[in-house]
């Protein structure tokens, strides 16, 4: 009983380890897919939680992070009452994270990384927030090595050219 | 390393700095309380399970015996106090005639043919299909930006609660006459192409005529 009781603590310990080291990139992975800063924290909440309640199995994951973010986006869709107030937020987005006052977010770089297709940003929320590599990103999303590499030279492509019209505008105005 | 690595890496950066300032404020403390709740509510549905068969065999034996010429009215009614468990919601009729729903919101998918069958048999009609929409030919096809028909407000208003589930309470009376209640869920290849949205369109659709039905979802088209 007490070798039981060890086990749980020292899986315990490990748990609110992972969560310490890796909550933080999990919220700012699931932000940049939804866009909304309360909605994110949920999600990620709730698949912390998920992974509590499995982290028997999630501890052995290649990616637990990964696990995390792809849980809390898959949550997200049965979440559909909470979505549907987003649908009336989404093309208000900027008006909305502003008046949020979230300190740290950048708002319009937010905005240019959720205009780019799924897949593009699925591998930059791995490969950037996340810091996978390429061969894990490529392992979780279920895609080759090499189609992360184009997505995400695609991705920096369409991002350089929307941050310097961003720019451009921001000098202009 | 090349320009374009050197270009590529600042923006990575730009992107990866953007969200610095984002941090979790949720304590693991938090985490963890909801982690045992959610493990005590995974043991009490399992014993839901077994209670809504107990259940589901109750309320068949009855509907056999029933005579054919009862009135169907009367079969439909909803029972004061009556409560039926399911493992993905829980339905009650209340005597005031409304039908309170509470969903488990990760499971609502799986179970919505139980949830449409449950409903009518509480007295509230309803037609619920995933991945398919309909009208009939003289329904007002508009929708609000969240997926909302006129007039589904005041037969069925929702909350959400806590973090797992929705309550939804649903009005038979307040139901217009020849009309019917439609869900529609998108289907997990529909909610792929428009990035999760909407998850679902609710609008009043006529009863005994030919609805028409598309696996195109309806764009928002307010009036």
């Amino acid at each position: 009983m007490a070798v039981l009781r060890r086990v749980r603590d020292v899986t315990q310990s490990e748990f609110q380890d992972f969560y310490q080291a890796k909550r933080d990139m999990c919220l700012r992975s699931v932000l940049a897919s939804v866009g909304d800063r309360a909605l994110a924290e949920d999600l990620v909440a709730e698949a912390f939680t998920r992974a509590w309640v499995s982290w028997h199995t999630v501890r052995h994951h290649p990616a637990p992070s990964a696990w995390i973010v792809r849980t809390a986006l898959n949550t997200r869709v049965s979440w559909w009452r909470r979505r549907r107030r987003e649908v009336a937020l989404e093309s208000h987005l900027e008006v909305a994270a502003t008046e949020n006052g979230d300190a740290g977010l950048d708002v319009v770089l937010l905005a240019v990384l959720r205009r780019l297709p799924p897949r593009q940003r699925e591998v930059i929320v791995f490969r950037v927030f996340l810091d996978l590599d390429t061969k894990t990103t490529a392992g979780v999303l279920g895609i080759a090595p090499g189609t992360v590499t184009a997505h995400l030279s695609r991705a920096v492509a369409t991002l350089r050219d929307q941050l310097i019209t961003v720019d451009h505008l921001e000098v202009g105005s | 390393m090349s320009t374009g690595d050197t270009d590529s890496t600042a923006v990575l950066d730009a992107v990866r700095g953007s969200l610095d300032g984002v941090v979790m404020s949720t304590p693991v403390s938090q985490i963890v309380a909801a982690g045992r709740a959610h493990r005590r509510r995974r043991r009490l549905i399992k014993s839901a399970g077994g209670l809504a068969a107990v259940t589901a065999l109750a309320l068949a034996v009855p509907a056999l015996d029933r005579s054919s010429t009862a009135p169907p009215e009367k079969r439909l009614s909803p029972q004061a106090g009556s409560a039926h468990v399911t493992v993905a919601f829980t339905l009650a009729s209340h005597t005031d005639g409304t039908i309170h729903v509470t969903w488990n919101k990760n499971r609502y998918f799986q179970e919505h043919a139980g949830l449409q069958r449950a409903l009518r048999h509480a007295g509230f009609p309803v037609l619920i299909k995933e991945g398919v929409f309909c009208r009939g030919p003289r329904d007002d096809g508009s929708l609000d930006p969240s997926g909302v028909g006129p007039g589904v407000a005041r037969v069925m208003k929702g909350e959400r609660k806590g973090n797992d589930t929705v309550a939804f309470v649903f009005t038979p009376s307040a139901m217009p006459a020849g009309k019917q209640l439609f869900i529609g869920y998108l289907s997990p290849s529909q909610l792929a192409v428009t990035h999760g949205n909407p998850g679902s369109v609710e609008r009043l659709v006529s009863t005994g005529v030919p609805l028409t039905c598309t696996t195109q979802a309806p764009e928002p088209n307010p009036r």
